[in-house]
């Protein structure tokens, strides 16, 4: 695979520190079990992913999505990433990252299995005006297919580019977090088929706790690891990440914020134009009544005496 | 300041119906406050206000049929105002879309009350006691009506400004200012259609027609104001989604048409303004508005 002739897409140092599996090391990724009424998501440790895509193949069949963008397969012509972006069709996209020196001796490629944050303070819950979207009993987010009206606010206001328009359904469409399977007990399709347990489910705190000992081994050994997607980012992203490059490297915000704090500012500066705009109308047209008020100007000036009279007898 | 996403993979194709939308609702809300201030501050019944109230409702209509249209789902538009699995009022104030829903639903309902009264005023029918004798506008309960329906109409000419605010795009989201700006444009606009129709229907006495182009160069100046405001509150990143290809090409046509051309026409309303060039006054501002709109909506969405 290194013979192939990819072009670079991020240029890195040559060394990197080695990253272990959680395998070799022993970390624990054996499923958790859940119920009802519990927060439950996604752990993605992104080191331990090796791009087979299984995940989005599972979710293609589980959720029955077309494998194919309007009935046309396509490839990206630049890399063996050809899901691209995730969208209306695709609910999972394994991100490929390419970071190599221009001479290619060295390098690294970094894979992600992106997928819905469901994140605790969601932006496009908040933005949806049909009520369409939803927050489940597992405190994930879902939009209801039946409701979605298709008036596209929740992709303009999904921090993370989550959200597209499904061209079967015409709705508005992302993960589900298999809602459908996790009322019957069961793990996420996603989950089920990763073959590295690079995607890890279950309840949050359980994830949060093997995400953070994780990050204290690989930190151990150099590695700079992080998670992405603490409390403090949109009160917790529920399908969260271990990274070990800039937020922006993977192609995510660095420090994404509800789109709604803008609504506020927006709205006090729409009402402060609209008062501006109000009194210099007003003031036009009352300069006008209080000059006609005036019988000595009009008397002393025959042309506007003249006017009003115009005036009066249009109205007449 | 949202730090968006610089580039963006999923579209919202808000596209030619949206910004036509945007500058239709814009024009019927401006024509409507406008009325509202002439019935407040101007000679109250008059033809100018009157020809705003024939105006506004079918504007509206149409603008709330390209907002239906242009939906992904069309035949779920109720689902804005209704939420269907509970048959309860679908209103959430925290979001900019759903108070617009409310408000395209509610500002119609005064514009056509408006409208009726404008077509009793001309004789055209009476109902009942509502006769040209005695009409809405023109007594004190117009004046609440009119009242509401010019706040409404603000309502109406602000949200899709603040709609693109909230939100994660690359030059809506860099700024809080497109409410503000859209509000002055809707008032802008909507003196521009008024100042065509008078100065092409020769029925307005000049004073009030100069009354008008006073108030329309007002709200060109205040425009212009806010328009390089907003183009300063965008920072480098966010200006760059504007200030390329055909989106710069339609800001500085806005600028021209909608700033320049009708300070120069109208000169604040001088005192020997013709009403063709009145007219012509308005319509520079009515296509630098849209081109405005234009620039606005599909910029960012050019480059997400």
């Amino acid at each position: 695979m290194s013979q192939v002739n990819l072009p670079v897409q991020q240029q890195a140092p040559v060394q990197q520190p080695p990253i272990p599996s959680t395998t070799t090391v022993g970390g624990p990724t054996a499923p958790i079990d859940y119920r009802r009424d519990q927060a439950v998501g996604f752990y993605t440790d992104t080191t331990v992913c090796i791009g087979c895509k299984a995940c989005e193949v599972a979710c293609k069949e589980w959720n029955q999505l077309p494998a194919t963008r309007g009935g046309e397969a396509s490839l990206s012509g630049d890399s063996y990433d050809n899901t691209v972006a995730l969208s209306g069709t695709d609910w999972r996209h394994v991100k490929f990252i390419e970071q190599f020196n221009p001479d290619r001796v060295g390098g690294r490629w970094l894979m992600m299995s992106d997928v819905c944050k469901h994140c605790v303070q969601a932006g496009c819950l908040e933005a949806c005006p049909t009520g369409a979207i939803i927050r489940t009993e597992f405190d994930t987010v879902v939009i209801q297919a039946d409701v979605c009206n298709g008036c596209r606010y929740c992709i303009s206001a999904c921090p993370f580019d989550v959200i597209g328009i499904n061209e079967v359904t015409n709705t508005a469409q992302k993960c589900t977090l298999c809602y459908d399977r996790l009322q019957v007990g069961m793990t996420p399709a996603c989950a089920q088929a990763c073959p590295t347990a690079s995607i890890q489910f279950g309840p949050i705190t359980s994830l949060r706790e093997r995400a953070d000992a994780r990050v204290a081994q690989l930190q151990a050994t150099g590695a700079q690891a992080y998670v992405y997607g603490k409390e403090d980012m949109l009160g917790g992203l529920n399908s969260f990440y271990l990274l070990v490059d800039k937020p922006s490297v993977y192609g995510l915000p660095e420090n994404p914020q509800l789109p709604s704090k803008q609504a506020g500012l927006g709205w006090l500066a729409g009402m402060g134009s609209a008062v501006v705009g109000g009194l210099l109308g007003a003031l036009s047209f009352r300069k006008h009544r209080m000059d006609e008020r005036r019988p000595v100007v009009a008397e002393s000036l025959p042309r506007d005496r003249r006017e009003v009279e115009t005036r009066d007898e249009v109205r007449r | 300041m949202n730090p968006a996403l610089i580039e963006r993979a999923n579209a919202v194709h808000w596209e030619w119906m949206v910004y036509l939308e945007m500058w239709i609702a814009g024009i019927a809300a401006g024509a409507y406050a406008t009325a509202a201030l002439l019935e407040w501050f101007g000679q109250g019944r008059s033809p100018i206000a009157r020809a705003a109230h024939l105006l506004t409702m079918p504007l509206m209509a149409l603008a709330a049929l390209l907002l239906i249209v242009d939906l992904s789902r069309p035949e779920r538009f109720f689902h804005m105002i209704v939420q269907v699995k509970t048959w309860l009022p679908s209103f959430k104030p925290w979001s900019p879309m759903s108070i617009g829903s409310w408000l395209v639903l509610a500002f119609p309902v005064f514009a056509f009350v408006s409208f009726v009264d404008a077509l009793i005023d001309r004789g055209m029918f009476r109902l009942g006691s509502w006769r040209r004798e005695r009409t809405l506008h023109g007594s004190s309960l117009g004046r609440i009506w009119a009242t509401l329906g010019g706040l409404l109409a603000l309502g109406v000419g602000t949200y899709s400004g603040v709609l693109l605010s909230a939100s994660e795009f690359p030059g809506w989201a860099d700024s809080s200012l497109i409410g503000a700006l859209f509000v002055v444009t809707a008032l802008a606009t909507g003196m521009a259609a008024l100042l065509v129709i008078s100065g092409l229907g020769r029925a307005v006495a000049p004073p009030d027609l100069r009354d008008l182009a006073r108030a329309a160069t007002f709200m060109v100046v205040w425009q212009m104001v806010l328009l390089v405001m907003f183009v300063i509150s965008l920072g480098p990143s966010g200006a760059r989604v504007y200030l390329t290809g055909p989106y710069l090409l339609a800001l500085i046509g806005a600028a021209i048409l909608a700033g320049i051309a009708p300070i120069a026409l109208l000169r604040f309303g001088a005192t020997r303004l013709r009403p063709a060039t009145a007219a012509l006054g308005g319509i520079t501002m009515l296509l630098g508005g849209f081109l405005l709109r234009y620039a606005i909506v599909m910029g960012p969405q050019a480059h997400g």
